[in-house]
């Protein structure tokens, strides 16, 4: 596989000197870093016995005893159990960018809790680890069951982990915006705060990480037969199925025991594993070993930089799980460098099963849904809920009627279309079905800009927002192209990229989320897609710029046909390849960030429109292109009836909506594909 | 003949590691020609930088007299035509729409279709055998009608060069006979250069006008069937004990002693 043949040293491999070194400096750095705020009030050794004892009579070491101290013990252990738990995920499904994170377990966590908050309180007091290893459980058994069929290949399975987190942030989000007043403090705790006021929460977690830590110790020896792939293993006398699914289960009692506690501590437990094997750890032991001591002195570095912004921040809270996602988003670009296994992708198998897709007349799908359009767009100017029932209004009133439903209608509209456009340009240049703006991170980056002005207390208007936008999502793709130069923007690398940049957006959110002030509740309706916000004329600006850049779009029909035929291919057909590649994120950009102003980053109706556009019979690219802008432009304006009118007198964010559908339609999809 | 692709100084190293050093060879036009050698040779590299997928590291191609780096790339597509070793899964294609993407490098990416390239498509489906083939799945077909659909795309784009990189390492024996006795057969018919990779020597000796052997990124052999088709060059190249026998004129067995 790699061309740096060196000849093997006489001795045993040793362990490379620099892993207990950079170690040794983490740790010292992170503790040091963690205690300078109490080194000038106390002596480093009244600092360390600060762990056992206090002095009652002097206030300083009862602040050290009862919160420094068991914030850094949890940050210790709770980085120590995830790196653990990373690293034997890694090794379970012999993907270097699994971890509890990357696979939606956390996310299923918190989603459990959520659940059980809103509606079995009763079992939170009874046990709260309870509703998060169900929801992981939930989380870990989707992913699974959906890539199964196709190999546990690495980049697919991150992407279904990835979808599966948006899938559950947006129910997450809808619970929060339909009850928020009981959620209030989940979203504090949601983002994971290590802050502590004695020692229970350590003493109550310690029995178990030890438990479940040696549990795990006990099947290494299964777990490196693993190494082998299943017939080799199993030819061994191991049985793979039951050794796989006794890890995954530990791992997810795991990271339900953290998450239950602290919330989702993202990222650590990907950060660890592989910074362990950047280092040079090389067999599994080394792997388990130092990644548990990488995964503490990580956090506890994440968290002492978590402090440090709460201090600047004027006091206002800066939960862990913030700093770990900014400190995980570099660590993904890190690891993709060294990801081998990445050409095998759905859609990619070198003889997919000889299934004959489905070609149907272009003309014929595209009346059929334009005549669903112009229908839902009747319904929607007409027909509405009242104060008392749902009414009929008369043709004669639309003129009136327009200024509150006309402008969102067709700013949805437009935004489905940009979309189903974006999401097809992305899925034919990359020849992966998974792929669309949302999961690119191009939506990301645009609304991580809204984030960050919304940080920094901007107020803008709509074209503010829409340059802002742009420019975000132009930075984005600038990044992505930056990373993907040396891969010839190859479809693999920016997929993961954009992973690392939907982190960051992540982090930023819940950042906002956190500070719990008002324009974290405007930023959530724009992030979900609040179509009310909408007026004429930017409605119709959005139109020119739509038709402006499907006119530019002839002129890569061609290129986008040849293009996933390889690049050899490509450019032994006289394409340059580069260049091509460059034109087509620009278009794919530029509509991302029209539609990403109006609808958010979250919808996933980029993933959707163009796969609708499959099923439906439109196998090439220039009738598929037709046939998604058309989907994406039926599925916003449904989703945009239904937000106005679902829970009428009161509004629910389209983009939401769509994101909740979407995600279901994804889920169906990929199991679909694996069945084909 | 005059020289079609001419060679000269050629040094290609990848990673810091030499392929080919200082190669000099010229294919000649209207030649069919075999790279042969063990894995590794280089000669996959070789047909690489001549369809321009690599660019070579020291020396210089030159492409009908001149230097082919400055080529625009659909104009040099209309030249040469290459098919990698392993084309990819076509995603849903039909066998002429596949082969009509042949014909991007004359039109380009908005010309439209004149009748005359859909002659050409059609002509190429003939002549690769795939007529009743035009509108299924590139995907559903066997490796060998597969491996047909994407030479009648090199037809269709013109050339008057088909680079082949191991295009029968996958099928079958009757299919690789087959590939081999179309592609033999095309060349004929319409005048063209080939230069294909090959790892079976005795086919090879069957269907090409000359044998070109490398060997740690040198020329140990070039010659005709019968200059290469001996038990000591054989062993050269291969680096085990060979020898040949000649069953009727023309037509070679090689065996391993």
């Amino acid at each position: 596989m790699s061309t740096d043949v060196r000849p093997l040293p006489d001795s045993p491999l040793a362990l490379p000197g620099k892993l207990p070194v950079w170690t040794a400096i983490l740790w010292l750095f992170g503790l040091t870093a963690a205690s300078i705020p109490l080194l000038g009030i106390l002596t480093p050794t009244e600092l360390v016995s600060a762990f056992w004892s206090y002095n009652s009579d002097q206030y300083s070491t009862v602040l050290a005893h009862f919160s420094w101290a068991p914030r850094v013990s949890v940050a210790l252990l709770i980085g120590c159990a995830l790196g653990l738990a990373g690293a034997v995920t890694q090794q379970v499904l012999g993907n270097p960018l699994a971890s509890p994170s990357t696979l939606g377990v956390e996310a299923g966590g918190q989603f459990g809790i959520t659940l059980a908050t809103l509606f079995f309180p009763a079992l939170l007091t009874f046990s709260p680890d309870l509703a998060a290893i169900a929801g992981g459980l939930l989380a870990i058994g989707l992913v699974i069951a959906l890539t199964w069929r196709l190999g546990f290949s690495p980049v697919t399975v991150i992407l279904a982990g990835l979808v599966i987190t948006f899938f559950m942030g947006a129910l997450n989000m809808a619970f929060l915006l339909l009850k928020g007043e009981w959620l209030g403090n989940l979203f504090i705790w949601g983002a994971g705060s290590l802050v502590q006021n004695n020692w229970q929460l350590f003493m109550d977690l310690w029995p178990r990480v030890l438990v479940i830590g040696i549990a795990l110790i006990l099947l290494m020896r299964p777990l490196q037969l693993l190494q082998l792939g299943q017939a080799s293993a199993s030819a061994l006398g191991a049985r793979v199925a039951a050794v796989r699914m006794t890890a995954l289960f530990l791992v997810v009692l795991m990271s339900a025991t953290v998450v239950s506690r602290v919330g989702v501590v993202a990222f650590v437990g990907l950060a660890a594993p592989v910074l362990a094997r950047l280092l040079g750890a090389r067999t599994l032991r080394q792997r388990l070993i130092w990644s548990s001591l990488l995964g503490s002195s990580l956090l506890l570095l994440a968290d002492t930089l978590a402090q440090w912004a709460s201090t600047w921040g004027n006091g206002a809270l800066v939960p862990t799980g913030t700093t770990t996602a900014l400190i995980g988003g570099p660590i993904i670009l890190i690891a993709l460098q060294n990801v081998r296994n990445t050409h095998h992708m759905p859609g990619q198998a070198a003889n997919p099963a000889g299934f004959l897709p489905v070609r149907r007349s272009t003309l014929a799908t595209a009346s059929v849904i334009g005549a669903l359009l112009i229908a839902v767009f009747l319904v929607s100017m007409g027909w509405s809920p009242g104060l008392d029932e749902w009414h009929w209004t008369p043709a004669s009133e639309w003129g009136d009627a327009w200024v509150w439903r006309g402008p969102r209608l067709l700013a949805a509209v437009l935004a489905g279309v940009a979309l189903g456009l974006a999401g097809t340009l992305i899925q034919r240049m990359t020849s992966n079905p998974m792929a669309s703006p949302e999961i690119l991170g191009i939506s990301g980056g645009a609304a991580l800009v809204m984030v960050v002005l919304a940080l920094a207390g901007i107020q803008l208007d709509r074209t503010g927002q829409l340059v802002a936008a742009t420019a975000g999502a132009g930075a984005a793709l600038g990044l992505l192209i930056l990373l993907a130069r040396k891969h010839r923007f190859a479809g693999n690398q920016l997929l993961l990229g954009g992973l690392a940049l939907y982190v960051f957006m992540d982090a930023g959110i819940r950042m906002v989320m956190a500070s719990g002030s008002s324009v974290a509740t405007g930023l959530l309706n724009w992030m979900y897609g609040s179509t009310w916000l909408v007026s004429d004329h930017e409605a119709i600006a959005l139109l020119s710029l739509i038709l402006l850049i499907c006119g530019g779009l002839f002129l890569v029909v061609r290129p986008l046909t040849i293009l996933p035929l390889g690049d050899s291919t490509a450019s032994s057909l006289g394409i340059s390849v580069g260049k091509a590649r460059l034109l087509l994120l620009l278009l794919a950009a530029l509509l991302t960030a029209a539609a990403t102003v109006v609808i958010g980053p979250l919808s996933f109706v980029g993933l959707i429109a163009p796969h609708l556009a499959r099923v439906l019979g439109q196998q090439t690219v220039g009738r598929q292109l037709v046939v998604a802008a058309l989907a994406g432009g039926l599925l916003l304006a449904v989703a945009d009836y239904l937000s106005r009118t679902v829970i009428f007198p009161n509004q629910l964010p389209a983009g939401l909506l769509a994101a909740l559908v979407g995600g279901l339609y994804f889920l169906w999809g990929l199991s679909r594909h694996g069945r084909s | 003949m005059s020289a079609f692709f001419e060679v000269s100084g050629l040094g290609v190293h990848i990673n810091n590691t030499r392929i080919i050093s200082n190669l000099n060879i010229a294919f000649n036009e209207g030649e069919v020609s075999a790279l042969l050698g063990h894995n590794g040779s280089g000669k996959s590299t070789l047909l690489n930088v001549l369809a321009r997928q690599i660019s070579p590291s020291a020396g210089d191609v030159r492409l009908q007299g001149n230097t082919f780096r400055q080529t625009g790339a659909r104009e040099f597509a209309r030249t040469v035509g290459y098919l990698p070793q392993h084309p990819p899964a076509t995603d849903g294609l039909t066998v002429r729409e596949l082969v009509a993407l042949g014909r991007y490098p004359w039109r380009g990416p908005l010309g439209r279709y004149r009748p005359e390239d859909n002659h050409l498509i059609d002509q190429a489906i003939e002549d690769t055998g795939l007529s009743a083939f035009t509108n299924r799945s590139v995907d559903t077909l066997s490796g060998g009608e597969r491996q047909r659909a994407w030479i009648a795309m090199l037809l269709a784009q013109q050339t008057r060069c088909l680079l082949l990189d191991e295009p029968i390492s996958a099928l079958d024996v009757k299919h690789q006979v087959e590939t081999l006795r179309l592609v033999q057969r095309l060349a004929r018919e319409r005048d063209l250069t080939v230069i294909v990779v090959l790892h079976d020597v005795d086919l090879a000796a069957r269907f090409c006008d000359r044998l070109i052997a490398l060997r740690g990124g040198q020329l140990i052999a070039d010659g005709s069937p019968r200059d290469v088709m001996d038990s000591g060059v054989l062993e050269s190249i291969y680096g085990v004990a060979m020898g040949v026998m000649e069953r009727a004129p023309g037509q070679w067995v090689s065996y391993v002693h």
